[in-house]
């Protein structure tokens, strides 16, 4: 434990996107105490600069952007993680049991999966959004799970397929163990990597989805969130008049979060596949090798 | 050409699926939309256009399959229905007016991004672990996490609001009639900068990262090395011998991508005011033009479909592997 902890200290960018994603999940649980008024409150006058007392600025409405901000964050992480984690569980599940029994249920999955892949998501979310009219954010979650599971079970089912027939599993079905048991306790452990990049990604998809989701206007707007935040800005034509900090404000907190989860990202891409490393280890190892071409020139 | 009947199956598949959805998802949902169309419409509406409304939302007295039957026989006619919030028009008439101008977005776009994204990665490949590699690629993993709301808002800010280089609405100039003109090209032009850098970051980073991750895998490979040993320029085997080969998973990729690269342009049409398919479909949604929301959708998933088989296809052409077996 102690070893793969200093394994983890040792990546620089993992330990950056792991502190970003904390502080930001510190501050939206903290909100309470960091923002004590009410995000719905008017507390000043229309569009006023960031100021000692409004540190962000305020709103059209007159409402403070910071506590918008920091209320915000509440809801658009929460979606955000709890949707991707949605989105892994279903493509988890359905990319194992499409890898583990194969034949007609296989291609029946796959056959699903593969449709489902290339269908363009954002117009069909649209269009059940809104047919759904204003929807909450447990609608959201649901219309984005269920039209993004598909990429998580495809990288499922083929590390599945490649497991199917190991020794350890052949073992297991000869002992007799129930299906349910060798997917679940024998085979899933080994896809732990696998998993790591798809809950990352399938967040980060998640959260853009629900920000364009919210910022098209399906979002309830009653529900301070940073995608709803863009929505008001937006149709208040803050850009237009020059307030800057209104769309400022929750467009750094997304791409703030985004910026966290790619660092992350794109360390686990690199512990499971050392092929694509490009880290200080990498660059060490390039340079004795080169060094050692050198030699060798020089002898000759 | 030959293409695998199952990729054909998939897509056929695919598009059975839009389908369903767009007619079961009215029919499905709580309070029926029928009504609220009915009441926009107002009294421009003729008796036969009502009905047609009622017959397509499943307002009538008939069996759900032959709703079904006659919903699909109406698609195979290219009948979408009609427009409720630009009424005598069509849906047809109305996505044939944007159409054009999403496709001049997106192809510009994907081609821009493929030549800066493709040549980032094989540089950022063969110098695996220099300074250039190690900013390149995690930039490029970060570009792919913001939304391109985002992207579309800065650019909006910096680009058009503040320095005021570039026109901010608009395809092309509203005080310029249409026509073959160099005035007009360069409208059309200064127009789609925006658009399409909005667009691009994405694409720049997911083609980055596929080609590099690739291209690493394809340099260890014997011809590689051939091509080192005959002597050849650095320049002629990373391009020639390395970089033809790690292309291919980057036209898979792309056109999976497609779906989102709609999305996306669906997002920056609406912030640049762009007269494409994107702003169609958000003042569709805003007006609950439900004919026309569902329009887009179809319209939308056949280009991707068209897209992949059109890559099924070329994929054939470039890997000379899969020509030679053929031939």
């Amino acid at each position: 434990m102690n070893s793969s902890l200093k394994l983890f200290l040792r990546q620089k960018k993992a330990v950056a996107g792991f502190i970003i994603i904390v502080a930001l999940w510190l501050m939206a649980v903290m909100a309470p105490v960091i923002a004590p008024n009410d995000p719905a409150e008017r507390v000043g006058r229309s569009h006023q600069p960031p100021t000692v007392e409004h540190y962000f600025g305020t709103t059209k409405m007159g409402r403070d952007v910071y506590s918008q901000f920091v209320w915000g964050a509440r809801s658009s992480l929460a979606v955000g993680f709890a949707t991707g984690l949605f989105i892994t569980a279903l493509g988890t599940v359905i990319g194992l049991v499409s890898g583990y029994f194969g034949g007609r249920i296989d291609a029946t999955l796959d056959l699903l999966t593969n449709a489902v892949l290339v269908i363009p998501n954002i117009p069909l979310l649209i269009l059940l959004a809104s047919f759904a009219g204003t929807v909450g954010p447990l609608a959201i979650m649901a219309i984005i799970a269920l039209t993004s599971w598909p990429w998580g079970a495809r990288m499922t089912r083929a590390q599945t397929m490649a497991l199917r027939n190991r020794e350890f599993i052949v073992a297991a079905r000869m002992v007799g163990e129930p299906s349910w048991r060798i997917i679940f306790v024998e085979i899933l452990p080994n896809l732990v990597p696998l998993i790591g990049i798809n809950i990352v990604g399938s967040i980060i998809y998640a959260i853009v989805a629900q920000t364009t989701l919210e910022y098209l206007g399906f979002g309830d707007p009653l529900n301070v969130t940073w995608g709803t935040m863009l929505y008001n800005a937006q149709n208040s034509s803050a850009i237009i008049v020059g307030a800057w900090w209104d769309i400022c404000a929750p467009a750094a907190g997304i791409a703030i979060v985004g910026l966290g989860l790619a660092l992350l990202n794109f360390t686990f891409d690199e512990v499971a596949n050392p092929q694509l490393r490009s880290g200080p280890a990498l660059s060490r190892w390039l340079r004795l090798n080169r060094r050692r071409m050198r030699e060798l020139e020089a002898a000759r | 050409m030959h293409i695998p009947l199952r990729r054909i199956g998939i897509y056929c598949v695919a598009f059975l699926f839009a389908i369903v959805m767009n007619f079961a998802v009215p029919r499905l949902m709580p309070g029926s939309p029928v009504d609220g169309m009915i009441a926009q419409l107002g009294p421009r509406a003729t008796p036969a256009a009502i009905e047609a409304i009622k017959a397509r939302f499943g307002a009538v007295e008939q069996p759900i399959w032959q709703q079904f039957i006659d919903y699909v026989w109406g698609l195979a006619r290219f009948d979408l229905g009609q427009s409720v919030k630009y009424y005598p028009q069509t849906v047809t008439e109305v996505l044939a007016r944007s159409t054009g101008w999403t496709a001049f977005l997106v192809v510009t776009a994907i081609i821009f991004s493929l030549c800066v994204g493709v040549s980032l990665g094989a540089v950022a490949a063969w110098r695996r672990g220099g300074r250039f590699d190690a900013f390149v690629s995690p930039f490029s993993v970060v570009l792919i996490a913001v939304p391109p709301v985002i992207v579309a808002l800065a650019t909006l800010f910096t680009f058009g609001v503040s320095l005021r280089w570039f026109p901010v609405g608009y395809a092309y100039d509203p005080n310029l009639d249409p026509g073959l003109n160099f005035t007009f090209f360069g409208s059309v032009f200064a127009h789609a900068i925006m658009p399409v850098l909005t667009l691009s970051p994405y694409l720049i980073g997911e083609f980055q990262t596929t080609m590099r991750s690739s291209m690493i895998s394809v340099l260890g490979e014997d011809y590689v090395t051939m091509g080192r040993a005959k002597g050849l320029g650095e320049t002629a085997v990373m391009f020639s011998y390395a970089a033809r080969n790690a292309m291919l998973p980057v036209l898979t990729n792309l056109a999976l991508m497609l779906g989102a690269v709609f999305g996306g342009s669906i997002v920056t049409e609406i912030v640049f005011n762009y007269p494409g398919l994107g702003l169609t479909l958000f003042t569709a949604s805003v007006a609950r033009d439900y004919p026309v929301i569902q329009g887009q959708l179809l319209l939308m998933t056949l280009a991707t479909l068209g897209a992949n088989l059109l890559v099924d296809m070329i994929y054939g052409l470039v890997d000379p592997r899969i020509r030679e077996a053929r031939a």
